[in-house]
């Protein structure tokens, strides 16, 4: 998978950069407007992700360009403005979805993964890691023979956590996607973090590896080893 | 702009004069042609007399008698009082006009010494107040008023000041962790979970500026009126059940009863997100400072206009005289209690914007049974059913 970053922050392009090649995606990145429209009018990739504010041309002008031309690489917008006008432009002129400054990375790969995996079959019924086992269809979950006895909320939580395997997960993703809510605030950051618990007490339960683990600071992970 | 715009002082007096002038005028000329009427009048009535003394005289054919009597004295008196008119006339009024402008200036003078004392009030000196020798009269009342908007302004001027160092105080306290930090963590090699240990928890600090900063942008956003609302009719009591269902984990966390009691449909017309979230700070405000086993009572319930949720919780209540201010921005009752549990002291503030900016009003009073009510109270919205 090919992926060009135009941004032109250094730090924020030189780790946004990073973390895309540590999830083994090939990435090109330009630091200017003027470069950015030349890279993806004469290159062909999977996904770019486009800084609004540039020198040269405008995120806006590039992403504008490209759809005249009938380019329909997914395009990430990222934006500093935290304004529903920017983001009604953003989509509007054909963005395939939109971050905020400051963002979590885990958030940005998530989406990133999301929008590839777009226009394919992608819904896998059954769920697994290890010696768990989610049922989606039948919502049922297994660890090993134990059946666990999950709540709706819980088994939401599991399933978006199991979907996110070996992915970070940030709370933001959660509120947002598992509790629907529009925006993080700090009740919902406590109503998530009592409800991980009791749904790790459950499928973490005495004895079985841990698969439910915290980063701190940054979220949640479900994956087999440590990490 | 440069249109001649005289002064008040110079119109009042101009005018003045003017009226003045014209009911002189007037006056001079009914007061003329009456005298003139009169000295004529008076006039005939000698040559009568003269007549009827003439007829007594003994009739002689030879004579013929003839009564005649000067005018010429008449006009004579006439035409002085005409001199004494025009000259008088424009005398008394410039002499009255010049009085006029005298006593404009005695009247007028009071507004100059506002005008000078009000240049002196600047944003720095906003407790100065206005001095009014006689607050009963006109003057009086304008510095009355002035005074009352110097307060209002003095008042907005102090929160504003004490938001700023507030908010100022807020952004250093995760800035200046994040700092000690990595600081501390850099002084020397360190175990890779040592490093992970610290780099974590710079990012909690970082969620936790992330977090105020748009906190505070929205808390601005508000202010400037920038926030564009999409309001819908909903049952106050729905948005209450909703938000109870989603905050309950924290009550059953802590054994807390969360009820809500709404009998009846209770509509209001409101942004349902943004009163969502005002509703969401008020009922973990209650989760939070009640203690564990408590009951929190959450009451919908109207009157023909009103639409009202009160959310009445056991926790230690409000003392009176910190009511108003529980609302304010970064006011904590205690502060080290509430930062542990991770608010930013915003969330109340939070809520208060988001009622008034639905017409509502938001308020805090003492529970009949110890603890505190929060009433959250909205213009009742027409029973209708909303088209789907």
């Amino acid at each position: 998978m090919r992926l060009l970053v135009v941004e032109d922050e250094p730090k924020i392009a030189r780790i946004v950069a990073e973390a895309l090649r540590s999830d083994h995606y090939d990435v090109a990145v330009v630091g200017n407007g003027e470069d950015g429209f030349f890279r993806v009018s004469a290159e062909v990739f999977d996904l770019v992700v486009l800084d609004v504010m540039l020198p040269g041309r405008s995120g806006f002008e590039i992403l504008q360009a490209l759809r005249q031309q009938h380019v329909h690489t997914p395009v990430l917008i990222l934006t500093a403005r935290d304004s529903v006008d920017d983001r009604v432009v953003g989509l509007d002129l054909g963005a395939d979805d939109y971050l905020v400054k400051p963002f979590a990375i885990p958030e940005l790969l998530a989406r990133i993964r999301a929008l590839l995996r777009r226009g394919r079959p992608s819904d896998v019924l059954r769920l697994k890691a290890a010696d768990l086992e989610l049922d989606v269809v039948a919502r049922r979950a297994m660890r090993g023979q134990r059946p666990l006895d999950l709540t709706v909320r819980e088994f939401d939580l599991l399933e978006y956590l199991l979907r996110h395997q070996g992915h970070l997960v940030s709370r933001e993703m959660l509120a947002h996607d598992v509790w629907k809510e529009p925006r993080r605030a700090t009740p919902i950051d406590n109503v998530i973090d009592v409800q991980m618990t009791r749904l790790r007490r459950k499928v973490d339960a005495a004895g079985a590896p841990r698969l439910i683990h915290t980063v701190r600071g940054v979220g949640f992970v479900l994956r087999e080893d440590e990490p | 702009m440069t249109r001649f715009a005289p002064s008040i002082r110079l119109r009042l007096t101009g005018w003045y004069s003017l009226v003045l002038f014209l009911m002189l005028v007037v006056y001079a000329s009914a007061t003329y042609f009456a005298v003139r009427h009169e000295f004529f009048e008076q006039l005939e009535d000698d040559m009568h007399e003269d007549f009827e003394a003439a007829r007594g005289l003994p009739a002689d054919a030879r004579y013929q008698t003839r009564i005649a009597r000067s005018e010429d004295k008449i006009r004579e008196q006439m035409s002085e009082i005409l001199v004494v008119l025009v000259v008088g006339l424009p005398l008394v009024v410039a002499l009255a006009g010049a009085g006029g402008y005298v006593l404009a200036r005695r009247a007028l003078m009071p507004i100059d010494h506002l005008a000078t004392e009000a240049r002196r009030i600047t944003a720095e000196r906003l407790h100065d107040r206005l001095s009014a020798t006689n607050p009963d009269d006109e003057i009086g009342r304008l510095t009355a008023v002035i005074n009352d908007t110097l307060a209002r302004l003095d008042s907005s001027f102090a929160q504003l000041r004490r938001f700023t160092a507030d908010a100022s105080h807020e952004l250093r306290t995760p800035l200046a962790a994040l700092r000690g930090l990595g600081e501390t963590t850099l002084r020397q090699t360190r175990t890779p979970d040592e490093y992970k240990d610290a780099i974590g928890s710079m990012l909690e600090e970082v969620d936790r500026l992330t977090h105020l900063v748009d906190t505070l942008l929205r808390l601005s956003y508000g202010d400037a009126g920038t926030v564009r609302l999409s309001p819908q009719t909903i049952d106050l009591g729905d948005l209450a059940r909703d938000v109870a269902s989603s905050l309950a984990i924290l009550a059953e966390e802590r054994n807390q009863s969360l009820d809500v009691e709404a009998s009846e449909p209770i509509k209001a017309t409101v942004d349902r997100l943004v009163l969502r979230e005002a509703v969401t700070n008020v009922i973990d405000n209650a989760i939070k400072y009640s203690p564990n086993g408590s009951r929190i009572r959450i009451q919908v319930h109207g009157t023909r206009d009103r639409a009202v949720l009160e959310v009445a919780d056991e926790g230690t209540g409000v003392a009176p005289e910190l009511r108003d201010r529980i609302f304010d921005r970064f006011f904590r009752i205690d502060e080290g209690r509430s930062r542990q549990s991770g608010g930013t002291g915003l969330g109340l503030s939070i809520a208060k914007w988001a009622v008034e900016v639905n017409g509502g009003r938001v308020s805090v009073e003492g529970g009949t049974a110890g603890g505190s009510v929060f009433r959250i109270d909205l213009p009742r919205a027409a029973w209708k059913e909303e088209p789907v």
